[in-house]
């Protein structure tokens, strides 16, 4: 509570600091992260939940890749393989992939664009308890089934894509589901349009567009990205529950309806998703290669114009899900056509990151070979994606593990790896410890090697005609071989994360601290101290260029050759300008309060979700606990 | 020691190469292990499906190549140097290069566009009038297949229906002959798919989606369901049983127990009368 | 932008301390513009969908007159209610505007009259709504009967759940408002609740035109 008490007046950088330095930089225990409103701190609890999830979801692709290692399987019958299925790729995109994006947005967009914190911090932790609610009601699922223990499973069975009319049939699963969806996607937009105000409204004085930071720009076309994809998924999920509930019409082919109409919304919705995911990884990697190369980062207008435009082309491009549904030749070709033109802007990307690296002085720093395995698996990925296009070369590759394996290098070889050369990069900003560089080698080599001979053997699985969500298959089709390979290198990966996890707690029980700038980064993050204080910039500064922190510390000489800065006296280094130095300046920060009322609002949501199912006294009872939770939030000051 | 690091980085990405071309010499040989295998192609759908896959593969090695190769090559050659602490040049973009790298992928993927689109429309067409009528019907977990050619003695069409615990759906059909399939479902959505013979087509219920292959030698070829429709999704299998004229017409005897009537010539009143056969049922 | 207006952000109003954002746009208002945009993706696909079904009903009741197996159906849409209900929603947003216009010039009694006004007509509009809702219950239609059913219940069911959170607002505001915590400097407040409710309307009038007026 001792922190809530500091937020209701105006304190003083010097006060923080004092504060900080009595209490070892933990300010207030477990209760002061319950309410929280700093964007530092709901990052981490958005990546750490995450995390959990991913290994949630991971957990499940072991038990599918181990079912699948031989025709005769490990025992997992087909009803306990879809729900598995079916949860692994929701939890992983919806769960991970999507949060993970999220807790960057959180810990980076202030620091990057001269800010003390989002636009809306509270809406900022209604996100967090959101997703962590929608989450936590989406894995409730599996205890629905009966005994767990006894092996039956409950959680939805029709698909990470929940397909109709398969999807109206199944058992409560899919009622989770869709109403789990639902409140991730309140937790999205809020995200969303906190983040879209954040870039648009909060930049330093100075921070012109075009100065953004390019993690700043792909945030900024995810954000809006979810805020016109998410009303459209959200209205395909209160279609499907009306059938559902409500026996409800809009797939059911007895009274007419067309199923067609649920993939169209769905992939309307789907493929923007797939940039949701992809953006922010790429905007991480625009960001580490320049900083390992020592070089701005090339081209960098067409950097941003080309994510611009794959977030614009990812409208058109939906009914690539849907070549083998009988579109028509017209629509064929139409969306194969569009498909082929968003290589375009994508092979833009990574030429100048090719570009970046060229002529550099390349240090082989953690961050930076996990966004080369990034570069080296999405090439892949998209040239695959170019081969689906093919549209009749598709209707042989359509839901076949070709498929499972081109999803995977994108989201895998791409987002995945991306977001760890995030975490290696911005990992000592937030906690002043770097990760073990050792281990930080050892856990990408495993992951890389893992990752390839788990899913380029799924190519070639694909070509010789496996479809994908598959229980079981028979001996003789020349698929033993390939799908054993496949679950070894599952089992390689799972060994990277258990590296990756020994490192996190290795390096945070290090007595080793590191400055505020250990890699000679460009972007203003770099120039607070690690970890960055609450406030995040005792001044806001005043930016004049593009990677405006590697201008204070350089200048280019006639030849475009840098000289560093001369540290003067006067100025201190500059690492310091804007850190904790000035604490006799009694500068006024009113700081956020922390508010208890997101997460009681929040946990409105399942419980309106659980009375759906279960009984619509709990809805009212959970309309209450939203409405309370709203009306006391608008009615408490946001600060003094 | 950063050197060496790079060095090991360099290897790296050789071994996606590697793995595809191991996976072009896997895929170009072996139709007898692989029965599903989508390069083994026996038909003339298959066939074109796999030239098109094979059209742009090659691109997307070379492409493959080139940038996995520029990468490892500027790895190695830009990598850190110990006692050149120097900052390199800042270099910020070439707008050249930038319109390179636009127009010339652009004009490789309207180039690929050519064949695709005239891919789409050469198997869009609709199935050739002469072809034999095939409607088959994916139910959870199993396939009807009916012939509107050949009628039993109460004029109803022959109609097949898979056994999954022996055999699955066969699809009996004569050896180079066109054959038209009415896709149609009864339940949730599945998929039709003989990899040999033609790639897939979904089967949608409350629509009819029309299309056809032919197969260009005797054999049984292998397929399933490739649409997620449930529990039995892994056992939906299908299979194609491709026939002399002779053995196709004996087989089709056998079925209608010796009474063979054919409304060959005129499969779409057949289809008709089939249909509104159904609809009353 | 200067820190000490940093953490007022959510509630303070521009004018008051003078606070510069990027746009020059107040974040709540860029908030709700963005909303609004988000809001049109959701009423579109609502309206698409219905449009996609239309007609394709096989059974009765129809929306207006149509034939079905052979048999005519007189429609339900009664178009002359439905003109009188939308114009009390039009009418909505000219008290709305007018209960702007009086916070601005410090007029609260004004603001008063205006805000329950414009609630008044929401509700009005609503009554309407569920008057309409049951006479097409009568009629036989229920969100399960056929397609028209399910997607005109479902569409106008969400533009009404819209209305009804707009005069939750309105009347929270009018609440304020009483107790006097709505001052001249805090007027953002309603200029918000107008946007949306402006919004409100004007997916009514796109719904009244493509969904009642619009026969194909």
């Amino acid at each position: 509570m001792a922190s809530e008490a500091a937020g209701r007046r105006p304190i003083t950088v010097s006060e923080t600091l004092r504060q900080l330095r009595t209490q070892g930089g933990d300010y207030g225990g477990v209760w002061s992260w319950i309410v929280t409103v700093d964007h530092k701190r709901i990052g981490i609890l958005y990546g750490v939940t995450a995390f959990v999830f991913f290994l949630f979801g991971g957990l499940e692709a072991m038990v599918l890749r181990l079912q699948l290692s031989n025709p005769d399987g490990i025992g997992v019958n087909a009803d306990q393989f879809n729900r598995l299925f079916t949860m692994h790729g929701t939890t992983m995109i919806f769960l991970v992939v999507m949060p993970l994006s999220a807790a960057f947005f959180n810990l980076l967009i202030p620091l990057m664009i001269g800010a003390r914190d989002v636009a809306f911090p509270r809406l900022n932790a209604f996100s967090y308890w959101v997703f962590l609610a929608g989450g936590i009601f989406m894995n409730v699922s599996f205890f629905t089934g009966g005994n767990i223990f006894a092996g039956e499973l409950g959680a939805p069975d029709a698909g990470w894509f929940g397909y109709a009319p398969l999807s109206l049939r199944g058992d409560t699963g899919i009622d989770y589901w869709a109403l789990g969806l639902l409140i991730l996607g309140v937790s999205s937009m809020a995200g969303g349009f906190n983040f879209a105000v954040t870039i648009l409204n909060m930049r330093a004085p100075g921070m012109a567009l075009l100065r953004m930071p390019l993690f700043v720009w792909m945030t900024l076309a995810t954000a809006f990205l979810i805020i016109f994809a998410m009303p459209i998924i959200t209205v395909a999920l209160f279609q499907l529950l009306f059938d559902r509930l409500f026996d409800a019409n809009f797939f059911n082919v007895a009274a007419g309806g067309n199923p067609l109409l649920w993939q169209h919304m769905f992939w309307l919705f789907g493929h923007p998703e797939v940039y949701i995911l992809i953006l922010p990884a790429m905007g991480i990697v625009s960001e580490v290669l320049p900083a390992f190369s020592r070089k701005p980062l090339f081209g960098y207008p067409f950097v941003v114009f080309s994510g611009i435009a794959i977030a614009f082309m990812s409208w058109s491009v939906w009914a690539h899900h849907m070549y083998t549904t009988g579109l028509g030749t017209v629509a064929n070709s139409a969306f194969g056509m569009s498909t082929l033109l968003i290589a375009v802007p994508t092979g833009v990307k990574i030429f100048n990151w090719l570009g970046t690296l060229w002529g550099g002085s390349i240090r082989f720093k953690t961050p930076l070979y996990f966004s080369i395995g990034f570069i080296s698996m999405f090439v892949i990925g998209g040239l695959t994606g170019i081969m689906h296009s093919i549209v009749p070369a598709d209707y042989q590759q359509q839901d076949t593990y070709f498929v499972v394996a081109h999803f995977h290098q994108v989201l895998f070889g791409g987002a995945i790896f991306g977001l760890f050369a995030g975490i290696y990069y911005w990992f000592p900003k937030f906690t002043g410890r770097l990760l073990h560089e050792g281990w930080g080698k050892a856990h990408f080599w495993l992951m890389f090697i893992g990752f390839n001979i788990t899913f380029q053997p799924m190519m070639i699985l694909g070509l010789l005609g496996m479809p994908r969500r598959i229980s079981s298959y028979p001996d003789g089709f020349g698929w033993n071989l390939w799908n054993m390979v496949a679950t070894l290198g599952a089992f390689t990966i799972a060994l990277s994360i258990l590296l990756f996890i020994i490192n996190v707690i290795i390096s945070l029980r290090s007595k080793e601290r590191v400055g505020p700038d250990p890699w000679d980064g460009r972007t203003l993050e770099w120039s607070l101290p690690s970890p960055v204080p609450p406030y995040n910039f005792a001044q806001i500064p005043t930016v004049k260029a593009r990677d405006d922190f590697w201008h204070q510390k350089y200048v280019e000489d006639q030849a475009g050759r840098p000289v560093p800065v001369v540290a003067d006296g006067a100025q201190g280094a500059p690492a310091n300008e804007h850190d904790g130095s000035e604490e006799d300046h009694e500068v006024h920060i009113h700081m956020p309060s922390p508010s208890i009322f997101p997460l009681i609002a929040a946990l409105g949501l399942p419980i309106i979700a659980a009375g759906l199912i279960y009984d619509y006294a709990l809805v009212a009872v959970g309309a209450a606990v939203l409405m309370v939770g709203i009306y006391a939030w608008a009615l408490e000051p946001p600060t003094e | 020691m950063r050197s060496v690091e790079s060095g090991r980085l360099a290897v790296s990405p050789w071994l996606g190469i590697g793995l595809l071309v191991g996976l072009v010499i896997i895929l170009a040989g072996c139709g007898v292990d692989t029965p599903q295998n989508t390069f083994a192609a026996e038909g003339d759908v298959a066939e074109k499906q796999k030239d098109l896959f094979n059209l742009t593969l090659w691109p997307a090695i070379a492409i493959f190549i080139l940038v996995e190769g520029l990468l490892v090559y500027a790895l190695v050659r830009f990598r850190h140097r110990p006692g050149n602490e120097g900052l390199p040049k800042q270099v910020h973009g070439n707008t050249k290069l930038e319109i390179t790298w636009t127009i010339l992928p652009a004009i490789l993927m309207l180039a690929l566009a050519v064949p695709t689109i005239a891919g789409i429309i050469d198997l869009g067409r609709p199935p050739a009038k002469d072809a034999l009528q095939v409607t088959v019907t994916g139910f959870q977990w199993n396939w009807i297949i009916e012939y509107e050619e050949y009628t039993d003695a109460d004029g109803n069409p022959l109609r097949v229906i898979g056994t999954c615990s022996t055999n699955c759906a066969e699809l009996h059909v004569p050896v180079g002959r066109e054959v038209a399939v009415y896709l149609e479902s009864s339940d949730v959505l599945h998929s039709f798919w003989i990899p040999r013979l033609a790639g897939k087509l979904d089967a949608v219920p409350g629509r009819t989606n029309v299309t056809w292959f032919n197969a260009v030698n005797p054999g049984t070829y292998q397929g399933q369901c490739a649409e997620f429709c449930g529990l039995g999704h892994a056992e939906m299998r299908i299979s194609v049983v491709a026939q002399s004229q002779e053995e196709f017409e004996a087989w089709v005897q056998e079925q209608l127990g010796g009474d063979l009537t054919t409304n060959a010539g005129d499969g779409e009143e057949g289809l008709a009368e089939a249909n509104t056969a159904r609809s009353k049922e | 932008m200067s820190a000490a207006e940093r953490g007022e952000l959510e509630h303070a109003p521009t004018a008051e301390h003078g606070l510069e954002t990027s746009t020059g746009l107040d974040n709540r208002k860029l908030l709700m513009w963005l909303f609004l945009g988000s809001e049109c993706l959701f009423f579109g696909s609502l309206i698409a969908a219905y449009l996609l079904y239309r007609d394709q009903s096989l059974v009765p009741p129809c929306p207006a007159d149509c034939v079905i197996d052979g048999v005519a159906h007189q429609g339900l849409f009664d178009i002359p209610f439905t003109s009188v209900s939308a114009f009390v929603l039009l009418i909505s947003s000219l008290t709305m505007v007018l209960a702007l216009a009086a916070i601005q010039r410090g007029d609260q009694k004004g603001l008063r009259v205006w805000l329950f006004a414009t609630a008044a007509l929401g509700i009005l509009f609503l009554a309407g709504q569920a008057f309409e809702f049951t006479e097409f219950y009568r009629e036989g239609l229920t969100l399960s009967t056929n397609l028209f059913g399910t997607t005109f219940y479902v569409l106008t069911g969400f533009h009404g759940a819209h209305v009804t959170v707009g005069v939750l607002i309105l009347l929270s505001l009018f609440v304020m408002s009483l107790r006097g915590q709505l001052s001249p400097a805090k007027s953002l407040n309603v200029e918000l609740a107008g946007l949306f409710w402006h919004f409100v309307d004007v997916a009514w009038i796109a719904i009244f035109t493509l969904i009642y007026l619009i026969q194909a």
